[in-house]
């Protein structure tokens, strides 16, 4: 495995490996495919083939490096169906693909090398997994295989080298010795009293940007959101006219050609700046780009390095990235990430191991590529590390689950997808089931996309079907950084024309990204830090004022220490607690004091929570001796008290969803417009709903239950936290106003609340109430 | 089977909704249903997608089960019986019609319903429609409003989706009334529901194992 940051040719540093192994030894090498390259990006893999090929022209080979994805022109797939090139470069979506493919042995007979680029990328997903599963199968295939990952630094490097290779013999290590210069640079507003208190868009800075850009060569402009990106460059338009033309928008909605265009003029040097979101995080360098600007709060250590890397490429350059805080207590965060890249204390990427959707999806893979023995194939999975604790009952289920359609109830006979032949071999027999699958393979799951269209022609991009339908036709909203106005929706399009003046923002979700726990743990260091006068650190003496009203008004919680506020207001009581675990952790806790509160005596919560804490908020009194306080902290029965308080059941529905698209219990692409397909649509809430009612021991159900456990409650790390808890002073404060920590908590919208009524009775109630049928909000 | 029911006056006639996704129509003695989509589970698991073979037979029992306790001589489906061609499940329901001699299975035909004739007849299906009228009542599949008619309608799978907090969001099937149009949930559990906002005038009843929700719009 080789480790280096961007910019320090560890691309070529496995690849020229390879070319000199042939120029030592090339009686070792057969004609066709040597070296089989996996990268996680579709559009880096055409950069990287072109440098690639330009590199083996010098030295004066004969070789060719080609590129097979989606993208792939058919003329160039059928050629290398026949001929292989000596490099190909994949997406491990794409090469599983070619092990879909009837005589796969034929592509990779003569293959002596796997190189997994940025395979820190791949690693904490299941496309991470789907790549194990390929890698182990051929490694089953051609035992002589070197595998060899490309990452940039990460926490767990050593764990990472062992997901990829697992097996035995010789690993090696080879890490960049020089480090990559990272100047992080806050930008402040001319006073602090500008600085909002809470809000996260930023819009009070754009003044400082401006001159950040305008004195750069060029600039790309990060956000955490696709919403905000719209708006920042909206704003930086208003902010500086001159703007027009010379700066673009860039995320994921956006039409692909445009993208491109984007990335091209970028690379050329023909944009002043480019508002972005993680869509332009990897990918290929951008020589021009000099300057870096992050708006708001990056959440993780190795996102903001991974950002500010975009700027200064070259190992002697210095990356430099300006943070524009988007509320004060963000310029915390900014000292905290300064203290965490200063120590390198980049976060871990968790493998994913387990992950039967994922399994099930490569067993019929293989089945189609044809076919299988189901021990052979079980040790081959068993040799991943994803699946190393995989038990015969499991890998019995999977088994059954592709060829009986699972192991309850009657009706096998009527069940098509792998049938066992005469001679035990699995295999796909039906050219349709072969197809379906085919279009299916793939680990990435996307909500219903809406193209969105001109009436007078011409594409604009693609935003989320869910946002689109709870439009009326004339209303407006913004896409590319236009103003569109409805008018009407036809066959999974929407038709627009170009409006002016403000139209609704899609909020698109999974835009709030929680803060990392490495984050955290520096967060509550430089806020504890903060209340010492005579810090040196700039974002903590501009923040002086704020934090002096806290430490005023309640307290600053050090090191040790645990902050509760109890403040009375008006309005009613309101609970607060600061843990710093980011937002998903808070979720969790909040709805589990609740349960622990309401569990003394009854009592209805609403309430809210950000990164660094979470609110509970009663009309009623909330009496809380200190004792109780302890109790309700307490470690014990922790996780059984979670499971209570929290709807378990709605957490995995939702998680269900990828699981039942990737196991190919939801059809996400279908072929041709046959009649067939449509009957075959079915929700994954549906599918859930039924598996839950008649097939409770499914493990991909299972599977939900554990996603759940693991990523949205982050079991572990709600251990954690109530272990340090456990062991920190609680500072109990009494307050008749809100302080600078609580007031951002409190105006944060997300109000979710709970009481410890029956759900019977809670339905009696909204009955009784002026009951409002609720949207579906999904979370 | 906990059957819950809630009365009401549409075109005149006293109906019956009930907690189990049919009406009843005491005076015609007829029960009224929709969406069943008898075949859904055999469909997919014939293209490959493991979904419990069981799902059909519960249905079919769960039927059988009201037309006893309701003494009903008709059962009406407007629409959508079959999902799609017939496979293993779709024979499943001779052995009700044949369980229920003295009840008559009247089909209004709906777009999912493509099997022919002949062999719905054989299934034991006794007549098949468009249109049905009884009384001033019209049966259709598809959701149509005459100006001065009333309808009994399938076809879109209505439901409510009712935030219950924390976290919760129940989502539960519900019949659509409107002075002129009655839109029956569909009968089959493993069907979707389409939780849109419905044009007021109207009153969603929404149900679950214990009881109704009613929900004006106005």
């Amino acid at each position: 495995m080789v480790v280096a940051p961007t910019g320090f040719g560890k691309t070529f540093s496995v690849f020229l490996a390879v070319v000199i192994d042939f120029l030592n030894r090339p009686e070792q090498f057969a004609e066709g495919m040597k070296l089989l390259w996996i990268t996680p990006l579709r559009s880096l893999a055409q950069d990287l083939a072109r440098a690639m090929q330009e590199a083996i022209n010098e030295i004066g080979l004969d070789w060719t490096v080609e590129v097979r994805n989606g993208d792939t022109d058919p003329l160039i797939r059928r050629r290398q169906q026949r001929q292989m090139p000596d490099i190909l470069l994949v997406t491990p979506e794409t090469l599983h693909l070619l092990l879909a493919q009837k005589g796969r042995d034929r592509f990779f007979r003569s293959l002596q090398c796997i190189a997994v680029d940025e395979w820190h990328e791949l690693l904490g997903s299941k496309r991470g997994v789907m790549a194990e599963l390929a890698i182990s199968y051929l490694k089953s295939q051609y035992a002589g295989l070197r595998i060899w990952g490309i990452t940039a630094t990460i926490g767990n490097l050593e764990e990472a080298l062992q997901v990829l290779v697992p097996y035995p013999g010789r690993k090696a290590r080879v890490t960049a010795q020089e480090k990559k210069k990272l100047e992080i640079i806050s930008v402040f507003p001319p006073e602090v009293e500008i600085l909002p208190w809470a809000g996260h868009s930023g819009s009070r800075l754009v003044e400082q940007a401006v001159p950040l850009i305008l004195n750069s060569r060029s600039t790309i402009v990060f956000t955490n959101t696709r919403s905000q990106s719209e708006l920042w460059y909206q704003l930086l338009l208003e902010a500086w006219p001159d703007f027009s033309g010379q700066i673009a928008l860039h995320h994921s909605s956006i039409d692909s050609h445009i993208r491109y265009w984007i990335e091209d003029s970028l690379s050329k040097g023909r944009l002043k700046a480019v508002v972005a979101t993680s869509s332009l995080d990897l990918g290929v360098d951008f020589k021009p780009v000099d300057t870096v600007i992050q708006v708001g709060s990056g959440k993780s250590v190795a996102r903001f390095m991974q950002r500010a890397g975009r700027s200064g490429h070259t190992p002697h350059e210095i990356s430099r990235i300006y943070f524009v805080p988007t509320h004060s207590l963000e310029l915390i965060e900014a000292a905290a990430l300064k203290e965490a890249v200063k120590t390198r204390t980049v976060e871990d990427r968790t493998p994913v191991v387990m992950a039967f959707d994922v399994l099930v999806q490569f067993m019929v893979t293989i089945a189609l590529g044809g076919g299988f023995k189901a021990d052979t194939l079980c040790g081959i999975v068993r040799n991943t590390h994803a699946f190393s604790f995989i038990t015969q009952e499991e890998w019995q289920w999977c088994v059954a689950f592709i060829t009986t359609g699972g192991t309850i109830g009657a009706g096998y006979e009527d069940f098509h997808k792998v049938a066992v032949q005469p001679d035990g071999l699995l295999k796909v027999e039906k050219r349709r089931i072969g197809m379906l699958h085919r279009m299916n393979i793939g680990v990435i799951v996307s909500d219903a996309m809406m193209r969105v269209k001109f009436t007078s022609g011409g594409y604009v991009g693609m935003v989320e079907e869910y946002f689109l339908s709870r439009l009326r036709a004339g209303e407006k909203f913004m896409l590319a950084g236009r103003v569109l106005e409805l008018v009407r929706i036809k066959e999974m399009t929407a038709y627009v024309r170009l409006s002016s003046g403000k139209g609704i923002t899609p909020s698109w979700l999974g835009g709030r990204l929680p803060l990392s726990s490495n984050l955290s743990h520096f967060l509550r260091q430089k806020l504890a830090q903060a209340a010492q006068p005579g810090t040196r650190e700039p974002e903590l003496r501009f923040l002086h004022p704020l934090i002096a009203r806290q430490q005023e008004y309640s307290h600053i919680p050090a090191e040790d220490e645990f902050l509760v506020e109890m403040i009375h207001t008006r309005e009613g009581y309101h609970l607060f607690m600061y843990p710093f675990e980011g937002r998903l952790v808070h979720e969790v806790m909040a709805a589990l004091i609740a349960f622990r509160i309401s569990r003394l005596y009854p009592i209805s919560f609403s309430m809210a929570m950000n990164d660094y804490g979470f609110e509970l908020f009663s009309d009623s009194e909330i009496r809380l001796t200190e004792d109780q306080l302890h109790q309700v902290l307490s470690r014990d029965g922790l996780m059984q008290d979670v499971v209570s308080s929290i709807n378990a059941t709605e957490m995995a529905r939702h998680k269900f969803r990828d699981i039942a698209v990737i196991s190919g219990m939801v059809i996400q692409n279908t072929y041709g417009r046959q009649k067939n397909n449509k009957s075959l649509q079915s929700s994954a809430g549906i599918i859930f709903k039924v598996l839950e009612a008649y097939d409770p021991s499914n493990l991909l159900l299972k599977q939900a239950y554990t996603e759940v456990f693991n990523q949205q409650l982050e079991e572990q790390r709600l251990v954690a936290a109530f272990l340090r808890i456990s062991k920190s002073r609680i500072i109990y404060r009494q307050a008749t106003r809100f302080t600078p920590l609580s007031f951002p908590i409190k105006v944060d919208s997300l109000r979710q609340s709970l009481s410890s009524e029956a759900l019977a009775q809670r339905i009696q109630k909204l009955q009784n109430s002026s009951l409002k049928p609720g949207r579906k909000t999904k979370r | 089977m906990n059957i819950s029911e809630q009365i009401i006056t549409f075109a005149g006639e006293s109906l019956t909704l009930t907690n189990q996704g049919v009406l009843f129509w005491e005076k015609q003695q007829a029960l009224v249903l929709s969406d069943l989509h008898l075949g859904k589970a055999a469909h997919f698991r014939q293209n490959g997608i493991a979904i419990p073979s069981r799902l059909a037979a519960d249905d079919l029992e769960k039927l059988g089960q009201l037309i006893g306790h309701y003494q009903a001589r008709t059962v009406i489906i407007t629409g959508d019986l079959f999902h799609a061609g017939s496979n293993k499940d779709t024979d499943l329901l001779t052995a009700l019609t044949n369980g229920h001699p003295g009840t008559g299975f009247v089909l209004i035909r709906g777009n999912h319903d493509r099997l022919p004739a002949a062999q719905l007849h054989s299934l034991g299906i006794s007549a098949i429609y468009r249109q049905l009228k009884i009384n001033d009542i019209a049966f259709t599949h598809l959701p149509a409003i005459e100006p001065d008619g009333f309808t009994i309608c399938g076809h879109l799978h209505p439901g409510v989706a009712v935030q219950v907090p924390p976290y919760r969001t129940l989502r539960l099937p519900c019949y659509v009334v409107t002075p002129r149009q009655i839109i029956l949930p569909a009968f089959s559990r493993f069907t979707g529901l389409d939780t849109r906002p419905v044009m007021p005038p109207a009153t969603r009843y929404a149900f679950y194992e214990d009881g109704f929700i009613a929900i004006p719009e106005t």
